[in-house]
């Protein structure tokens, strides 16, 4: 690694409630979350050095997306990075914008991420990303079809069952109970014995639900210039990190860190973990409230457990002890989950986690705040984790 | 295409032959690559790239296992099939461990109860039409069968 000139803080940030108009295009989106960022800071859009955006809205054109951003913005000339990385596209973007902060080069960058899913035919688009699509898509194997037997795989590895899932999928929809901006706010909850039906209803209900057309960002600044946006500034740390596109290569992958994992575990987020953690200078046993991107509960667990809050192959345990709720040393996913909150893709996937950090470090979090919560760490995926971001946050006033 | 559309119309994952073409060999017969300079096996096939484990580039076509066993297993009954695949539900997808040991993913052919696809049993490759894509060509490639004689 590299010398690092500065630490980077988080100074503002935004999401669009979920469901976003209809009748709202892609550049509309963007500009709301900007604005409201912007409002937070009192600042103007040109004072922005540079932005750093995902996408995931197959309608436009790609390589065109830049000036277009830059211009819905109202930061034209400024540079304008795109990125596309699935799901962690935010993540990615955010390691970007950290960059171009931690090296001086800017002062003040915007992370943002868009995704208007409804433009197009959701489930035939998706169906190829993140896979191996000569030897995949090509085939009739989808990307739900790499989620289903990634789980059947680390349920019989760890003896994880359908209840340990339910148990995961309840405290996610009894935060998101307690959250407005969650996409199933105001929604019956369920109850925990529906979840725990082995039936195809309530499998759904243990997955992520969708949050429609949706928008997101954070606003990063030098630690020294700073306090020119806010008296509260949260130091934020971004590290991310891949593994094969191909599934069947997530067994004996022949490079250090890989070759002792298989299916039943998460060694990108690992990696990425560690690396983010050292950036921030802190352990796992420190963090005191953790954000997952979870698509499938299970999923969710690994995560937890590449993140080293509990072992791996033992967060059962640690959601049957209580570990995800609020009387918890880290509790997990006070925002919702992607079960929950609702899943944005690289609109909000990685930023709608950081933004709960940063609320939780803050003291915003109403019902479901958690108690003097100083660090908070957040993670996402792409690809199936043939990409996975972790993201921290750490209080610094 | 339809003479009912003269017009060109965009459909964004309308398939390239050349694709088709150049992925054939790993499709019909699954041939994959092995670095000459470690012997590390890959599938798909790592034609022209660099050997993750000894960052070597020399790679050779190599012919996988045909044989293996189901390492994990799961129903495609959720609902949303992949294009061209709606009539033939619930597939029955799998991760199987080849007897060289390459991991790849595929669906099993010819299952009548799906109880009975449980890790460890034994598969073999077998080469099957799988759908009609909208240029009119069927498409072929491979899958495996239950064989407990494999």
């Amino acid at each position: 690694m590299g010398k690092i000139s500065r630490r980077v803080m988080m100074v503002a940030g935004a999401i669009t409630p979920p469901f976003a108009p209809m009748n709202w295009t892609w550049r509309q989106l963007v500009a709301e979350v900007f604005w409201n960022s912007l409002q937070q800071i009192g600042a103007k859009a040109r004072e922005i050095d540079m932005v750093a955006a995902a996408y995931n809205d197959r309608t436009i054109v790609d390589s065109s997306i830049g000036p277009q951003m830059a211009d819905a913005l109202g930061v034209l000339p400024k540079p304008v990075v795109m990125v596309s990385s699935a799901c962690a596209g935010q993540g990615v973007a955010a390691y970007t914008a950290w960059n171009a902060i931690a090296s001086g080069r800017c002062d003040l960058a915007l992370v943002l991420g868009f995704a208007r899913s409804d433009n197009y035919d959701a489930m035939e688009a998706m169906s190829s990303l993140g896979n191996y699509v000569d030897y995949d898509y090509m085939l009739g194997l989808t990307h739900l079809n790499y989620g289903q037997v990634r789980d059947a795989y680390y349920k019989r590895k760890y003896g994880v069952t359908i209840e340990d899932a339910a148990r995961w999928a309840y405290q996610c929809h009894w935060y998101a109970q307690r959250n407005p901006l969650a996409a199933t706010y105001g929604k019956p909850m369920p109850l925990l014995e529906e979840l725990m039906a082995d039936t195809e209803e309530a499998e759904r209900d243990r997955q992520a639900t969708n949050r429609g057309g949706v928008a997101s960002c954070i606003l990063l600044a030098g630690e020294d210039v700073a306090d020119r946006y806010t008296d509260r500034p949260v130091q934020f740390d971004v590290a991310y990190a891949y593994r094969p596109p191909y599934i069947g290569n997530f067994f004996n992958y022949p490079v250090d860190g890989m070759r002792e994992y298989d299916l039943g575990e998460l060694p990108g987020l690992k990696i990425a973990a560690e690396e983010a953690y050292a950036l921030a200078g802190i352990t796992p046993q420190q963090i005191n409230v953790a954000q997952i991107h979870d698509l499938t509960a299970y999923e969710g667990m690994m995560a937890v457990e590449a993140l080293g809050i509990c072992p791996i192959g033992q967060c059962k345990d640690y959601i049957l002890q209580g570990g995800m709720t609020l009387q918890s040393a880290c509790p997990v996913n006070t925002y919702g989950g992607g079960v929950a909150f609702g899943h944005g893709s690289a609109g909000s996937d990685f930023v709608a986690g950081v933004l709960e950090n940063y609320w939780q470090l803050r003291g915003e979090c109403g019902e479901r705040q958690v108690t003097n919560a100083q660090i908070g760490v957040s993670t996402a995926y792409g690809s199936h984790h043939s990409l996975d971001v972790c993201g921290i946050v750490q209080r610094r006033w | 295409m339809s003479n009912e559309f003269p017009e060109l119309f965009a459909r964004w994952d309308t398939f390239s032959s050349a694709v088709w073409f150049r992925s054939k060999a790993g499709r019909y017969r699954l041939e994959g690559t092995q670095c000459t300079a470690c012997g590390e096996k890959f599938f798909p096939p790592r034609t022209g790239l660099i050997c993750p484990n000894c960052q070597q580039r020399a790679m050779q076509p190599y012919a996988c296992a045909q044989t293996g066993s189901i390492a994990a297993a799961a129903l495609d009954d959720i609902g949303f099939p992949a294009t061209g695949y709606e009539t033939y539900l619930p597939r029955c997808m799998v991760i199987i461990r080849l007897d060289d040991g390459i991991h790849i993913m595929s669906e099993l052919s010819d299952v009548s109860d799906p109880a009975e696809v449980q890790p460890g049993a034994r598969v073999r490759m077998v080469l099957r039409k799988h759908k009609r894509e909208d240029t009119g060509a069927w498409v072929y490639g491979y899958r495996f069968v239950l064989d407990p004689a494999a």
